[in-house]
């Protein structure tokens, strides 16, 4: 192949006055109206189990971090119907948002634990473990970690027997829109597993819509 | 016995003998004056009447032979002067041109102080009408002139040349002259005086610093912190015009200055003046609808000041007066224009409006208004509201309650909805006006976004009504752009959607022209994203894409080429993911397209691009060289 | 989201707020009122707002001679405004307009609504006073073209009219229009108009402030038992109830 392609450089580590003031660069994979498919690995020690996953980005604003959307777990037991979820994304940007989650009974060790679960992480790490990774510039890095917490059941009563107290630590991929994530409640069963891909929902090729935020 | 008075009482009487008592004079002229006053007072229709008959020429004749020791006789002339040109623009052209003015010029230097209200009165009330001659500020002697009105220890005297410079002053220089001249000062100064001075005295202000930030930098600055003192006094003066009118003033100082400013940025003065608009709201006359569109100007393009008027319970307030019966337009569209700007971006606030009973019906309701600018407050009140992903993506489009009534009424085929939103939309959209069309256009957009397959459909049908062609070609960009971006999103989705551009056959061909024509980058951004919706579909409606954008007969070089060559990130991206698409190997023409892109000289085009500056446009161009290098490499 | 882990018990247990009211006694209340320093002047201050605004300019001037407080308005407009004020109150509503033209022609130019309310009284005093045929000349000529100006002025014009149809009027659902009160309200809506321009606040202190007495003891009934004030004539402290 006779063109060199640069490999992607390692998030640098800004100095100056300006570190961590940029925003992330749009990637149009996460943008609002694009849908992914996949897994919840649920396991307990009591019973191996893995739903299927649907998710939605129905908003996003990089400027301010924020990004939104629906989630839909097909085959949840003792539930006769999909059971939809709205949630509410953070960006770590550094700028809106550190490694650090500060609230949702994540502490920073429970943090690290969970980030260091995504190999895109490792070279963040020792900074993150200084400042929560406030002095990273990740405007050009190549994976987008987030923090989704559910806000409230669309289709269920609260009474359904599911939980969303907790939150997922999600790492998305720009390259090809794949989503990693772990979810992370106290009082559910540690790290289970989120994976999904991007969805041409039966296109043969990639499709995009969107609404004005103007 | 009043009752017979009548017959003299009409016009065509009195007419007579005025003009008799100003040809002879003596006791007649002051009685029959003071007639025609009382008569005209408060008196719309007589004042009119009385134009017409000729009384102005009349009385201004009186006044002009009126000896200058018959004081009452200049005050009742003076007085029914100032009548005649109060409120009425054909009385002042009607005083004007019977040569009035300079006669009440005059009276200012008389000696008696009644005479001198008299004329200063009739003067201001010539000067806050439109029909009023220019003041000349750009004349020393006027400037002199004027500062010795605002020196006079008279409330009408001081008032008039506050009004002088309220009808007045329009530019820049006009307010740097002023400025410079010392007048804002002596307007501060007057603002210790009567009610009517400082209610005078502020509107000339808010007139001088009007979008100034240069006089607004050397005159109102922190080093002359009493100005800025006295101003945030007056908002809580007792008189409800006075604090609009001091809020109007902040208003400005903070809207023309940049934000990095020290003006205004104290969160406990911001809310108080929140606070105290609010409560002038309340007031449902002129100083109420001047408050509402205050308060819009005031947290206008500023998130914080949105969430201070947030938690003041503006939304709240708003929702609640707007569902009083018989508003008057220019409520409305304060009301629904302040609602706009607090939606554009807090949640919370679409929220409260989205759960308030009524209100949605409300603007969907005046979406149909009389008055255009209630029309287009609606429309945009409308799309920020519906902007809240957390209440439209709360679950299926189609069936949820919290689902904008609008869809609802979409969704209802039957014409007998008279305010089916759609419809409204849809007429909007064939508006004259740019801005209804626009707004209209937009809000279809948004409505597309997402919605499913069945009310697609509905949307569609409606939409082939009107020619769809025709916005995407219009004349305005921004309406191309949204009516562009309503098409993409009607693409998106089931992959039978794509059909929709094929039976209206034209739609892709105009989509096509617009990618060669159009200059506006989110109008191109737009169009790119339709031909890669289309390009993610089969293969005929890839060769068709290809059709719009390589064309083997042009010598020149193709479209596609150009667009990828433009220095705005977002459109590379989406001409690279339309190549992407029309490069998935899978494709039974894949090849030949590839073959196609490679001639037109795409290929070697990706390959300046692989160190992208834009990450997103690096990732596709990768994925859109490893898609066509499948098929070999043609480098060579 | 999730499947719980183990069940979460809540235990929220409702504290039943039986809160009791405090109790303030006599002396304390005193005490504290005895407290509160009101200058003489500021009280002096407040009685002559009272005599000014309501036009009482002979007290108002008995009582600036002998407390030396000034009037914060010039002495001889009251007696023009109340000249004003009792020409309406007696029935010579063109006279008045007169009065007020001349005190300030801006008055009556600027106000549509009280200049529609002294025509609208003017029209009652000619339907009073029986003249039918004037008081219909005078609807139509100077009240009409109001009326298409203004839908509310339209609609109390209508109310106005109907006292030409009723041969009973005093016992009419329009019967009102003709009661003295309504005279009164005109009047004092005029007194206010001229007080405005004058600069001059169109209502006296003293009353709100009372107004704001009450208010201040109606709140303070849900947290406290306190001698209160209920006779305002003589404003005696009432003992406390529990």
């Amino acid at each position: 192949m006779p063109v060199r392609m640069v490999e992607s450089p390692a998030p640098s580590n800004s100095s100056g006055a300006n570190y961590g003031q940029t925003c992330l660069q749009p990637c149009s994979l996460l943008s609002v109206g694009q849908a992914f498919s996949g897994t919840q690995n649920v396991s307990s020690p009591q019973k191996d189990e893995a739903w299927r996953v649907n998710v939605r980005i129905q908003g996003c604003d990089l400027d301010h971090g924020y990004l939104c959307g629906t989630m839909e777990a097909l085959n949840v037991p003792m539930a006769d119907t999909p059971v939809v979820t709205f949630w509410e994304g953070e960006i770590v940007d550094t700028k809106n948002h550190t490694f650090f989650t500060n609230k949702w009974k994540a502490t920073s060790e429970v943090d690290i634990e969970h980030w260091t679960k995504f190999p895109s992480f490792s070279p963040l790490l020792s900074q993150v473990e200084v400042d929560g990774g406030k002095s990273l510039d990740l405007s050009n890095y190549q994976y987008i970690f987030m923090r989704w917490k559910e806000q409230y059941f669309v289709n269920v009563g609260a009474d359904c027997g599911l939980t969303i107290a907790g939150f997922y630590y999600v790492c998305f991929s720009c390259v090809d829109g794949s989503i990693n994530g772990y979810y992370y409640d106290p009082n559910s069963s540690p790290f289970q597993k989120l994976e999904l891909k991007t969805t041409n929902e039966g296109r043969s090729g990639f499709s995009f819509s969107s609404y004005e935020l103007q | 016995m009043p009752g017979s008075a009548s017959t003299t009482h009409r016009p065509e009487g009195l007419i007579e003998r005025l003009r008799s008592a100003a040809a002879d004079g003596g006791e007649a002229k002051l009685k029959v004056l003071r007639e025609l006053k009382n008569q005209i007072i408060g008196n719309r229709t007589k004042k009119l009447s009385y134009i017409k008959l000729g009384a102005v020429p009349s009385v201004v004749s009186i006044l002009s032979s009126a000896s200058s020791s018959v004081d009452c006789l200049l005050i009742q002339c003076a007085a029914t002067i100032g009548s005649f040109a109060c409120g009425v623009d054909a009385g002042v052209k009607a005083v004007l041109d019977a040569g009035a003015f300079p006669h009440l010029i005059n009276l200012l230097s008389h000696s008696n102080e009644k005479v001198v209200d008299a004329g200063a009165r009739a003067l201001k009330m010539i000067y806050q009408s439109k029909a009023a001659p220019k003041y000349d500020f750009f004349q020393h002697k006027n400037i002199e002139f004027l500062i010795s009105l605002l020196d006079k220890n008279n409330e009408n005297v001081t008032g008039l040349g506050a009004s002088i410079i309220t009808h007045s002053c329009e530019t820049n220089n006009e307010q740097k002259i002023l400025a410079d001249a010392g007048v804002l000062k002596k307007l501060i100064n007057l603002l210790q005086g009567t009610t009517s001075q400082r209610e005078s005295s502020l509107e000339s202000f808010a007139t001088i610093i009007k979008q100034n930030p240069e006089v607004i930098t050397k005159f109102v600055g922190p080093e002359n912190s009493t100005t800025f003192g006295s101003l945030l006094e007056l908002t809580k003066d007792r008189y409800p015009r006075t604090r609009l009118l001091a809020c109007i003033c902040l208003t400005l100082i903070k809207n023309a200055t940049s934000s990095s400013s020290s003006y205004l940025q104290s969160v406990g003065i911001r809310t108080k003046l929140i606070l105290v608009l609010l409560e002038l709201v309340d007031d449902f006359g002129q100083v109420g609808d001047e408050a509402l569109f205050t308060l819009s100007s005031f947290i206008e393009h500023e998130e914080d000041l949105q969430k201070l008027a947030f938690e003041a319970n503006t939304v709240d307030k708003l929702c609640h007066q707007m569902q009083k019966e018989s508003l008057q337009a220019k409520r409305l569209e304060g009301i629904f224009t302040t609602l706009g700007n607090l939606c554009s971006n807090l949640e919370p606030c679409r929220s409260i409006v989205l759960q308030s009973p009524k209100a949605l019906i409300i603007i969907t309701d005046a979406l149909t208004h009389t008055t255009i600018d209630v029309r287009v407050a609606a429309c945009i009140c409308l799309k920020n509201v519906s902007r809240s992903v957390k209440y439209l993506s709360a679950g299926h489009f189609m069936t949820d309650a919290v689902i904008m009534p609008v869809i609802q009424l979409l969704y209802d085929a039957s014409t007998s909805v008279q305010v089916a939103a759609l419809c409204t939309l849809v007429e909007l959209s064939k508006s004259m006006d740019s801005t209804v069309r626009l707004n209209a256009v937009w809000a279809l957009r948004n409505l597309m976004f997402l919605v499913d397959s069945r009310c697609k459909e509905e949307i569609f049908m409606d939409l082939k009504l009107f020619p769809l062609t025709r916005l995407i070609s219009d004349s305005n960009a921004c309406v191309q752009e949204q009516a562009l971006g309503l098409v993409c999103n009607l693409v998106n989705g089931p992959v039978d959607s794509i059909m929709y551009l094929f039976t209206e056959g034209l739609l892709l061909n105009t989509v096509g022209r617009e990618l060669r024509r159009a200059s506006k980058p989110q109008v191109l951004v737009q169009a790119m994203y339709v031909m890669c919706n289309v390009a993610s579909g089969k293969e005929f409606e890839k060769e068709a894409v290809m059709q719009q954008l390589v064309n083997e007969d042009d010598n020149n070089q193709s479209i596609i080429v150009t667009l990828l060559q433009s220095d705005v990130a977002s459109l590379r991206t989406a001409v690279v993911w339309t190549v992407v698409n029309l490069t998935i190997p899978t494709g039974a023409g894949a090849l030949a397209r590839v073959v196609k892109l490679r001639n037109a000289g795409v290929v070697s085009q990706l390959k300046n691009m692989v160190n992208d500056p834009c990450l997103d446009v690096k990732l596709r161009v990768r994925t859109a060289l490893g898609q066509s290098m499948t098929f070999g490499d043609f480098s060579t | 989201m999730s499947l719980f882990w183990s069940v979460i018990r809540q235990l929220a247990e409702i504290e039943a707020m039986a809160t009791s009211k405090k109790v303030i006694t006599r002396d304390e209340w005193e005490k504290k009122l005895n407290d509160v320093k009101i200058r003489k002047e500021d009280m002096n201050k407040l009685v002559m707002n009272f005599l000014v605004t309501e036009g009482y300019v002979d007290a108002a001037e008995k009582f600036r001679m002998e407390s030396g407080t000034e009037p914060d308005i010039d002495l001889a407009t009251i007696t023009d405004r109340m000249a004003v004020k009792k020409a309406v109150q007696s029935g010579n509503v063109e006279d008045a307009i007169e009065k007020v033209n001349d005190l300030n022609p801006e008055i009556l130019d600027t106000n549509p609504q009280l200049f529609f309310h002294l025509q609208q009284q003017r029209l009652i005093e000619l339907i009073r006073n029986g003249k039918i045929e004037e008081a219909l000349e005078f609807a139509q000529e100077e009240l009409a073209p109001r009326g298409e100006e203004n839908q509310s002025f339209l609609e109390e014009l209508e109310r106005t009219v109907a006292l030409l149809a009723f041969e009973d009027v005093k016992n009419s659902p329009v019967g009102d229009l003709l009661d003295i009160s309504q005279r009164l309200k005109t009047a004092s809506e005029v007194n206010a108009a001229i007080l405005t321009s004058q600069s001059h606040e169109k209502d006296p202190k003293l009353p709100s402030l009372l107004r704001m007495l009450l208010w201040a003891q109606n709140q303070l009934d849900e947290k406290a038992a306190y001698p209160r004030i209920t006779d305002l004539f003589t404003a005696t402290l009432e003992d406390p109830t529990v």
